[in-house]
C-alpha cells in the first residue's frame, strides 16, 4: 500500500448491507495515483457492489469513502460522475439509439458541464478512433456486437475523461482475439497515467495488465498486495483461483 | 371547393392539436407521467391571454413572450417540489397526483373566472384570405404559423442544446444517463417545465379559435391525448402527424355526419389505432 498523499481513492472500513445480506464487511483499502487494481474474487463476492458503493449508486451503510481528499461517501451519483469517477458495466448500457458517436459525445457533455455539442462530437471522434470505432461512429449503437459494445463503452468512459476508471470485466463474452485486443488498449490507458480498477475474471489478463491485486471473498478483503504474491496466498487459492490453477502455476505452465 | 376547405381547416386546427399535444407527449414519454393538469394549463393559458387583451390591451402575439416562461416556471415547481417526490412510484401514483392537482387548478379557475364562456375577439377583426379558393382567417393563420414555430422550438431544443440532449438521454436510458453525469430530477423539472410551457403557449393561441371556459379542459386534454395515441409518443413529427390526423378525421367526418359526431369519431379513431397500431404513426422510444 502506497502513502496516504498520492492516494488517489481511500476506502475507510466500509460496509454495505442489502436487507438480512451482507455484501461489505469492512473494507479498507487505498488505491495509488497511476496504478492498474485488479479486484478479483468469486461470483458474489461484492466486487460490483464495492464499485456501486464508491459511485455513488448504493452508498455505503458504513465507513467513509474519500476521493482526492474529499468525502464522498454519501455523494449522488451524477456528481460522481462529474467529479472523474467514471465506469464501463458488466452488461453493456448504450442508448440504444444514439449513434455510437452521440453515445460517447453524451457522456463527454454530461459529465463535464460547459461542454458544448460541437467539442463533445469532435472529442467523441478521438475516443472512437482510439478504441477503433470510427468506421461505426454514425450506426446505432444497437446494432453494434458485442466486443464494439464493449468497447464503445470504453470510450464513453474515456470521454468523461476519468480520473480514476473502473472496469467492470470489460472481457466477458469476448473471444481470445477480442481479448487482447481490450488488453492492449487498457495497457495504453494506464501508460497515459488513469487510474484504473478493474474486475476480471480472465487470470491471464489480470497478471497482464495489473500492478496491484485485491481479493473479496463473502464481501471481505482476503488479500491485497503484488500480483505474483497475492496468487500463492493459500487463502486466495481456497476461496478462488483453486487447487489445479495453483499446481499449473508453480509447474509454470 | 369544399374539398380544400376542409383540408385547409385540417391543416389550421392539426397544427393547433400538435401544439396541445407535444407538451404533453413530451412529459408522458421522457417523465412517464400522463399529466392531467394539462388541460387545465391550456385553459389557464387562454385566460392569462383573454385577460392581457382586455385589460392591458396587449395581442395574444406578445402574450405568447409572457405564458411561456411564467408557465416554465410553474411546471419546473410543481414537479421539482411535488412530483419529484413520486417520481418513481407505478404510474396510477403519478396520474392521482396530477388528477389531483387538476381538481385543484380547474375549480380554482371556476372560482375566480365562473364557468361562462369567453370569448377573445380582435378589434379590429384581421378579416381573413382566400387560400386555393377556401377561406381562412388571417388571426387563424398566424395562430398555425405560431404553433409550428413551437413546435419547430421544441425540435431544436431536443436537438440542439446541451439540455434537450439530457432529456432525450434520460428517456432512452435513466440510469445510463445518471451515470454520465445528468442530474435527472432537475432534468424531469426542465421537461415538466417544457410541458407546461407549450400548454400555456397552445393556450393562448386557442383563445383565438376556441371559446375559453374552465369546462373545455377536459376537450383539450382528451385532444392530447389522442394526438399522442394516433401519432405516436415519442417525436415531434408524431405530434405534428397525429394533430392533422386527427383535425382531418374531424373536419371530413363533420362535414359528412354533423359536428355532434366530432368527438365520437375521434374516440373511435382512437380505439382502432389502439387495436390495429398502438405505436402510433410514427412512434419511436428516443425523443426528437
Amino acid at each position: 500500500m502506497s502513502e496516504g498523499a498520492s492516494e488517489i481513492l481511500h476506502l475507510d472500513n466500509v460496509s454495505r448491507r442489502f436487507g438480512g445480506l451482507q455484501a461489505l464487511r469492512g473494507v479498507t483499502l487505498g488505491i495509488a495515483r497511476g496504478e492498474v487494481l485488479g479486484l478479483i474474487g468469486p461470483n458474489g463476492a461484492g466486487k460490483t457492489t464495492l464499485v456501486n458503493t464508491i459511485c455513488g449508486v448504493t452508498p455505503a451503510s458504513g465507513g467513509t469513502v474519500t476521493f482526492l481528499g474529499k468525502n464522498i461517501t454519501r455523494i449522488k451519483t451524477y456528481q460522481a460522475a462529474r467529479l472523474g469517477l467514471s465506469r464501463t458495466f458488466q452488461i453493456v448500457q448504450p442508448f440504444a439509439e444514439f449513434s455510437a458517436l452521440d453515445n460517447v459525445a453524451a457522456a463527454a457533455l454530461f459529465s463535464q458541464p460547459g461542454e458544448s455539442l460541437t467539442s463533445a462530437r469532435e472529442a467523441a471522434r478521438a475516443h472512437l478512433a482510439f478504441v477503433g470505432l470510427e468506421a461505426q461512429a454514425t450506426q446505432p449503437a444497437a446494432t453494434l456486437t458485442l466486443a464494439m459494445r464493449k468497447r464503445l463503452e470504453l470510450a464513453k468512459a474515456l470521454a468523461m475523461k476519468p480520473k480514476l476508471l473502473f472496469l467492470d470485466e470489460v472481457n466477458a463474452g469476448l473471444n481470445s482475439a477480442e481479448v487482447a485486443r481490450a488488453t492492449k488498449l487498457i495497457h495504453e490507458l494506464a501508460a497515459g497515467g488513469i487510474t484504473i480498477v478493474m474486475i476480471e475474471h480472465l487470470m491471464k489478463v489480470v497478471l497482464n495488465v495489473c500492478t496491484r491485486i485485491a481479493v473479496l471473498h463473502n464481501g471481505q478483503l482476503i488479500a491485497d498486495g503484488a500480483p505474483r504474491d497475492v496468487i500463492k496466498n493459500p487463502a486466495v487459492v481456497d476461496a478462488y483461483l483453486g487447487q489445479q490453477y495453483a499446481q499449473r502455476n508453480a509447474a509454470g505452465v | 371547393m369544399w374539398l380544400t376547405q376542409v383540408l385547409i381547416n385540417a391543416l389550421v386546427l392539426g397544427c393547433l392539436y400538435a401544439c396541445i399535444a407535444i407538451g404533453f407527449s413530451l412529459v408522458w414519454g421522457v417523465l412517464n407521467v400522463i399529466n392531467l393538469i394539462h388541460g387545465s394549463f391550456i385553459v389557464l393559458g387562454s385566460y392569462l391571454a383573454f385577460g392581457l387583451y382586455q385589460t392591458l390591451g396587449i395581442s395574444p402575439w406578445y402574450a405568447i413572450i409572457v405564458a411561456a416562461p411564467l408557465f416554465f416556471v410553474l411546471g419546473y415547481l410543481l414537479q421539482f417540489l411535488l412530483l419529484n417526490r413520486v417520481i418513481n412510484a407505478p404510474v396510477l401514483v403519478t396520474l392521482t397526483m396530477t388528477f389531483g392537482l387538476d381538481l385543484i387548478l380547474n375549480n380554482a379557475m371556476i372560482y375566480f373566472f365562473k364557468a361562462d364562456y369567453r370569448k377573445l375577439t380582435l378589434s379590429p377583426p384581421m378579416g381573413s384570405v382566400s387560400l386555393f379558393h377556401a377561406v381562412v382567417p388571417i388571426d387563424r393563420l398566424i395562430a398555425t404559423v405560431a404553433a409550428l414555430a413551437l413546435t419547430g422550438l421544441l425540435y431544436l431544443v431536443l436537438r440542439r442544446l446541451r439540455v434537450g440532449r439530457a432529456i432525450v438521454a434520460v428517456r432512452l436510458d435513466r440510469d445510463a444517463a445518471v451515470l454520465m453525469g445528468v442530474d435527472v430530477k432537475s432534468i424531469y423539472a426542465v421537461a415538466f417545465g417544457l410541458g407546461a410551457a407549450l400548454a400555456g403557449c397552445a393556450g393562448v393561441l386557442m383563445a383565438l379559435v376556441y371559446p375559453i371556459s374552465p369546462l373545455t379542459s377536459s376537450t383539450f386534454l382528451g385532444k392530447a391525448f389522442v394526438v399522442c395515441v394516433l401519432g405516436g409518443l415519442g417525436s415531434v413529427s408524431g405530434a405534428l402527424a397525429g394533430g392533422v390526423l386527427l383535425a382531418l378525421v374531424e373536419g371530413v367526418g363533420t362535414t359528412f355526419l354533423g359536428p355532434e359526431h366530432a368527438t365520437t369519431l375521434s374516440f373511435v379513431l382512437l380505439i382502432v389505432f389502439l387495436i390495429v397500431r398502438p405505436q402510433g404513426l410514427l412512434g419511436r422510444k428516443g425523443f426528437e
